[in-house]
């Protein structure tokens, strides 16, 4: 990777570099020159029965929630959603809570792709380096956990 | 934990075990030394790297295939953790797309008809990877993903005497992507039409009239970031914040 890493950024993982397929052709640029930062992925579709899993909070927390919202919130379905290392924990989750289900649940995955914006800062004002935007994409996943004879 | 940890001496077969690991696509994960792949539930209490142990081996055990009524001929790409995606989607690029029939089988026209993409651990989201750019490169296609919990056997041995090891056996998360150009069920669970590539969100909000006005395609509404300084530092998590 060439791209500088900004320390305060590493603690987003799920945006990570690792496995973006991204498309868009490298960009030259002085390592020292400019700082990389990500914005945040677009917004999405927030219901109640939404789960956005990240890999900040705790993974039984995360399950905790989910079945919460099954069981004592009335839902017949969740929508479970990760994108990029969140994909593991997501289906993780998923698994989870349709074996402790003892098979009531199903699961129905999709994938989809998410751009990402990330933002190139020169370091110094002062200097010739403009203020660039790349964009990048990054795998998700939507997971729907719903019992079968819902409609 | 749901870990069966069998500490036994290791019969030999495990060696011819390991070389058969060796699948289209499968760029040697056996020799190197990676923590273990995160668990479900209780998060691992097993830290075998840290204690002296390193893995000589891993398989995964057989399990049937996620889409039954398959044709017994169909392209299975099996995504491991060093996989490299352009050796991957290099092959079942060419053979999708019937560029001279690689291996002379398919020289019909047009290539291959379906494809499946399997991964499981920490190459489920390369797998998707695979899956999404395919899908973009070739159109038109149909896709069934199915989840599941994969059985792997790992076998570690003792850095320090040589004479202990021991056989894990690990439940891992595992996906598989089947991609047909050929219309599938839409019934079945994990069906995605072709081209739902954006029109996922729009479809699943229509769903639902409580939400929010429907977001454009078009240029990403980051107006309500307008610092990505706050954005960097702060609570910006993953897709949204929790609340």
């Amino acid at each position: 990777m060439t791209e500088p890493r900004n320390p305060s950024m590493s603690s987003i993982p799920q945006t990570g570099p690792a496995h973006t397929d991204s498309s868009s052709p490298a960009v030259e640029m002085d390592p020292v020159e400019y700082t990389l930062r990500k914005r945040l992925p677009r917004k999405l579709p927030k219901r109640r029965n939404d789960v956005y899993v990240n890999m900040k909070t705790d993974f039984r927390a995360q399950l905790a929630r989910c079945q919460k919202l099954l069981e004592g919130g009335g839902h017949r379905e969740i929508c479970v959603h990760g994108l990029g290392l969140a994909i593991n924990r997501a289906i993780n989750i998923a698994l989870q809570l349709q074996a402790s289900s003892q098979g009531a649940l199903q699961l129905a995955a999709n994938t989809s792709t998410v751009e990402l914006v990330d933002d190139l800062e020169p370091e110094d004002p002062d200097e010739a380096g403009e203020p660039m935007t790349r964009t990048r994409n990054n795998s998700a996943i939507h997971i729907k956990v719903f019992y079968p004879d819902a409609q | 934990m749901e870990n069966g940890v069998t500490s036994s001496m290791c019969p030999v077969y495990q060696s011819q075990a390991c070389n058969n690991a060796g699948q289209p696509g499968g760029v040697n994960n056996v020799s190197r030394p990676v923590k273990p792949a995160p668990l479900p539930v209780p998060p691992p209490a097993l830290k075998l790297g840290q204690e002296g142990f390193k893995k000589v081996c891993r398989t995964e055990e057989d399990s049937p295939c996620p889409f039954p009524g398959l044709a017994s001929g169909v392209l299975e790409m099996r995504v491991k953790e060093g996989s490299k995606i352009r050796n991957l989607m290099g092959f079942a690029m060419a053979r999708m797309q019937g560029e001279k029939g690689v291996s002379g089988v398919n020289v019909s026209g047009g290539g291959l008809r379906q494809v499946v993409f399997t991964g499981s651990g920490r190459a489920v989201t390369k797998t998707i990877t695979c899956a999404e750019i395919m899908k973009r490169k070739v159109g038109c296609l149909h896709q069934l993903t199915k989840l599941r919990y994969k059985v792997v056997k790992e076998v570690w041995e003792s850095t320090e005497g040589g004479t202990s090891e021991m056989t894990v056996h690990r439940t891992v998360p595992s996906i598989s992507i089947l991609l047909s150009k050929d219309p599938l069920d839409p019934q079945e669970p994990g069906y995605q039409p072709p081209e739902t590539l954006s029109a996922l969100w729009e479809e699943r909000e229509g769903t639902e009239p409580a939400t929010a006005s429907k977001r454009s395609l078009g240029p990403l509404p980051y107006t309500s970031f307008p610092d990505c300084k706050r954005v960097c530092l702060g609570e910006g998590v993953s897709v949204l914040p929790p609340h």
